[in-house]
C-alpha cells in the first residue's frame, strides 16, 4: 500500500463514525472465528463508488450469503477480495494475514479459492483434464522437476487423478470424465467448477452465483453438495440472486446495497427487513 | 505410437488413428514417393534435396517454438524473425573469421551465446508486456522484429551491418571426427534408373551432417515439449490460453508461467537460427525479414495450433510449398511461370483451411495427461476435442 492510500485508510477510519453503513444493524463483527474479514473496502471507478466502506467477517465453517440488488457491488467485491481488482482503501484479512492487493494466486495461496458467474471452457481438454488443473503445488507444475524428478510428478498426477475421479463421483458426474469439457451443459460445467475448486483445497470458496443457468435437478444437487463439503470444513461465500437457493443454503446473510453492507442476519430476518425490501424495490 | 506398436499389428494400428492422422500418413507416404522418384529420375539432386530437407527442419523447429507460445500459451508473438535471426548473429558473431567482436570461437560456444541473447531478449520483451492483455505482446512484438533488424543493419561495428557475417565455420568445426568427415567420406557412385550415374561427394555429405544437426536439435526439442505439453505444467498453460483469469483463481502465477513458455519458445526459434548459420555460412540482416515470420504463423495454423507433430509437419508443408513450386515449371502443359504465384497459393491454403478445418490439419486430440498414469486413454471422435477456431484469439 502506498503512503497516499494508507493515509486515505486513516481518513476513512475517522470518517467511518459518520458513515450510515456502519450503523448498529450493519455487519456482526464479533464472530468468535474468523476466516475472511472485509474492513471498510473503498473501490470506485471513476465517479462511481462501487464497493463504498464494505466491511464484514465470514465465520469458519458457515454457508455465508451475500446478497442484494443488481448493482450493489456484489462482484466488484469479490473481485476485490481475491485480488483481481486493486482497491482504493480498506483491507482484506484472510486466516489472520493481510491480503490486501496481493495477487490472485498469491491470496490462493492464503487459502482462499473464487469461481466465476460464467465459467468459461476449457477448451481442448478433458473433464478430468480440466480437474487436474486444481490442485495446487503440483511438482509437474515445475518446468524443471519435469527432467529431473519425473516419478514424483507421476506420483503426484496420480494422485491428483485419483481425488478428481473420486470428487467427481461424489459429484455423481463420474460419466462425464473423459467427455470433452466444451461438450457439457452449463449447469454440470458450474458442478465441475465447484468440484475443480475443491481440488485447490481452499480453506473459504467464495462462489459467485453457482445457481444461475442452472436446472431445478441439477440446482438441487448443488446446494446438496454445497452442504456436504460445508459439513466437511469448507467455509463459503456465495453470491446468489436466486431467493430460494441463498435462503435455505446460508445462515447469516449479509445484504450489500449501494458497495456497503447494510445489514446482517439470518435468512428470516433477512427476509422480514424493510430496508432490505426498500432497497430491492428501489425505494 | 511406437514403431513396435506399428510392426506388431499394423492394420490395428491403422485403425486406431483418427482420419486426419490416416489423410496425413497417407500425404506423407505419397510424398515420399514422389521424392524417392525425383531422386531416381535425376530431377532432384541429392545435395540440393539434403539442402531443403534442412530448411524444412528449420521451419519445423520455428513452428515448434511458435506453438510453445502461441499453440499452448496463446502468447501471440509476431517477431519469430527476430529471435531467429538472434539465433543466427549469436553463433555467427562468436564463431565466424570475419566477426568483428569475437570469432573464431567453437560453433558449440555459438550455440550457447545464441541461446542466451535468445533468453535476454525474451526477457527484455516479456517483462514489460506479459503482465498486460495478450493484444499488449502482439504489438510490441511487431516492433521488436523491426528494431533486432534494423540495429542489426546499423550496428556496423558489432555485426558488419549490410555487408553480412562471413567466413562462419559447419557446425562440427573442431569436432573429432565429424570435422573432417565429408573429406575422408569416399565418393559413392549411384546409377540412376534411366541411366547415368550420380556421384555422392563431399558436398553430399557435409549436407548430411547439416541434416544431422537440424534432426538433433529437432528430436531434442520434440522430447522436451512432448513431455513439458503432457505435464501439468503444460496444463497451467493450456488454461491460460482458454482463461487466464480462471489459472489466477486456482493459484496459478500466471506471468511466471507466461514467460517461461515465451522464453522458451524463443530458445527454439533461436535453435533454429543457429542451424541456419552453419548451414548457410554466411547470415546478413536480409535473413530476418518479417515473411519469415508469416511462413511460421502459417505452419502452426496449418498444422494445428497446440500440437507438436501438427507443428512439424506444417513446417515440412510451408518448405515443400516454397520449393516445390520452382519444379511445377518443369510441366510445360502449365502456361505460365507458377513459381512467382507461390505466395498466392499459400493465401488460398490459408483461406481454404479457415474455412473448412479451422483447428489445423493435426489439432492436439488426445488427453495430455503424464504418461503412465492413465491407460485408458479416451475415444476422440474425428472431431476432436477442441472445437474453436485456431487462428481465433483466446477469449
Amino acid at each position: 500500500m502506498t503512503d497516499s492510500q494508507a493515509s486515505q485508510v486513516a481518513n476513512n477510519d475517522s470518517s467511518s463514525e459518520e458513515q450510515p453503513a456502519n450503523d448498529e444493524r450493519a455487519a456482526n463483527m464479533d464472530k468468535e472465528n474468523v476466516v475472511l474479514r472485509v474492513e471498510d473496502l473503498v473501490k470506485s471507478f471513476g465517479a462511481l463508488v462501487a464497493t463504498d466502506h464494505a466491511t464484514f467477517e465470514v465465520e469458519r465453517g458457515t454457508i455465508t450469503g451475500l446478497i442484494g440488488p443488481n448493482g450493489a457491488g456484489k462482484s466488484t467485491l469479490f473481485n476485490l477480495i481475491s485480488g483481481f481488482y486493486e482497491s482504493d482503501a480498506g483491507r482484506v484479512t484472510v486466516n489472520g494475514t493481510d491480503v490486501t492487493d496481493m495477487e490472485p494466486y498469491e491470496i490462493a495461496d492464503h487459502g482462499l479459492i473464487r469461481t466465476f458467474q460464467t465459467p468459461r471452457k476449457l477448451e481442448g481438454m478433458t473433464v478430468r483434464e480440466a480437474m487436474l488443473v486444481g490442485p495446487r503445488e503440483q511438482p509437474g507444475e515445475s518446468f524443471t522437476k519435469l527432467f529431473t524428478d519425473p516419478e514424483s510428478v507421476r506420483e503426484r498426477e496420480q494422485r491428483n487423478l485419483e481425488d478428481a475421479q473420486k470428487i467427481l463421483e461424489d459429484f455423481e458426474i463420474d460419466h462425464l470424465a473423459t467427455q470433452p469439457a466444451t461438450k457439457i451443459s452449463g449447469g454440470q460445467l458450474k458442478l465441475v467448477e465447484l468440484a475443480r475448486a475443491m481440488l485447490a483445497e481452499p480453506e473459504i470458496l467464495l462462489l459467485d452465483e453457482p445457481a444461475a443457468g442452472v436446472n431445478p435437478t441439477l440446482r438441487k444437487k448443488l446446494a446438496e453438495q454445497i452442504r456436504r463439503l460445508n459439513g466437511q470444513g469448507t467455509t463459503f461465500l456465495l453470491i446468489e440472486h436466486d431467493m430460494e437457493f441463498v435462503m435455505s443454503l446460508a445462515d447469516p446473510v449479509i445484504v450489500l446495497d449501494r458497495g456497503h453492507v447494510l445489514m446482517e442476519g439470518t435468512p428470516d430476518e433477512v427476509q422480514n427487513d424493510e430496508g432490505v425490501i426498500d432497497a430491492y424495490l428501489g425505494g | 505410437m511406437s514403431l513396435r506398436a506399428i510392426v506388431d499389428d499394423p492394420n490395428v494400428y491403422w485403425s486406431g488413428l483418427t482420419r486426419a492422422e490416416q489423410g496425413v500418413s497417407g500425404f506423407i507416404a505419397g510424398f515420399v514417393v514422389l521424392l524417392l522418384g525425383g531422386l531416381f529420375t535425376g530431377i532432384l539432386a541429392p545435395t540440393y534435396f539434403l539442402f531443403l530437407v534442412g530448411i524444412a527442419g528449420m521451419y519445423s523447429l520455428l513452428s515448434l517454438g511458435l506453438n510453445v507460445q502461441w499453440g499452448y500459451t496463446g502468447l501471440i508473438n509476431f517477431s519469430v524473425a527476430a529471435f531467429f535471426g538472434i539465433g543466427a548473429y549469436g553463433t555467427a558473431l562468436a564463431s565466424a573469421s570475419s566477426s568483428p567482436v569475437a570469432g573464431n570461437l567453437a560453433p558449440v560456444v555459438g550455440l550457447f551465446v545464441a541461446l542466451v541473447l535468445a533468453a535476454i531478449l525474451a526477457l527484455l520483451i516479456g517483462i514489460p508486456t506479459l503482465r498486460l492483455r495478450a493484444d499488449y505482446l502482439a504489438i510490441a512484438s511487431i516492433g521488436l522484429a523491426e528494431v533486432v533488424r534494423i540495429v542489426i543493419l546499423n550496428e556496423d561495428q558489432l555485426t558488419n551491418g549490410s555487408a553480412g557475417v562471413r567466413g562462419i565455420p559447419t557446425f562440427f568445426d573442431g569436432w573429432p571426427l565429424l570435422d573432417t568427415f565429408p573429406q575422408t567420406m569416399p565418393s559413392v557412385a549411384v546409377s540412376r534408373l534411366p541411366g547415368g550415374t550420380v556421384v555422392l561427394g563431399q558436398s553430399f555429405w557435409s549436407a548430411l551432417l547439416n541434416v544431422v544437426v537440424v534432426v538433433s536439435f529437432i528430436a531434442v526439442s520434440y522430447f522436451v515439449l512432448k513431455r513439458a505439453h503432457r505435464s501439468p505444467w503444460g496444463r497451467v498453460l493450456r488454461t491460460i490460453r482458454s482463461d487466464e483469469d480462471l489459472a489466477r483463481a486456482l493459484g496459478k502465477n500466471t506471468y511466471r508461467y507466461k514467460m517461461q513458455a515465451f522464453v522458451l519458445g524463443s530458445l527454439i526459434m533461436a535453435l533454429a537460427g543457429v542451424f541456419y548459420a552453419h548451414l548457410n555460412l554466411f547470415v546478413s540482416p536480409g535473413d530476418l525479414s518479417p515473411i519469415t515470420t508469416f511462413y511460421v504463423w502459417v505452419a502452426v495454423m496449418l498444422g494445428g495450433s497446440g500440437s507438436n507433430r501438427g507443428a512439424l509437419f506444417g513446417g515440412f508443408v510451408i518448405v515443400a510449398i516454397r520449393e516445390g513450386t520452382r519444379f511445377l515449371n518443369a510441366f510445360e502443359f502449365i502456361p505460365f511461370d507458377v513459381a512467382p504465384l507461390r505466395l498466392l497459393l499459400i493465401g488460398v491454403i490459408i483461406v481454404l483451411l479457415m474455412r473448412f478445418r479451422p483447428e489445423g490439419v493435426l489439432p492436439p486430440q488426445r488427453e495430455l495427461i503424464w504418461p503412465s498414469v492413465v491407460d485408458d486413454a479416451p475415444e476422440q471422435p474425428d472431431s476432436g476435442v477442441r472445437d474453436s477456431k485456431a487462428g481465433e484469439s483466446n477469449d
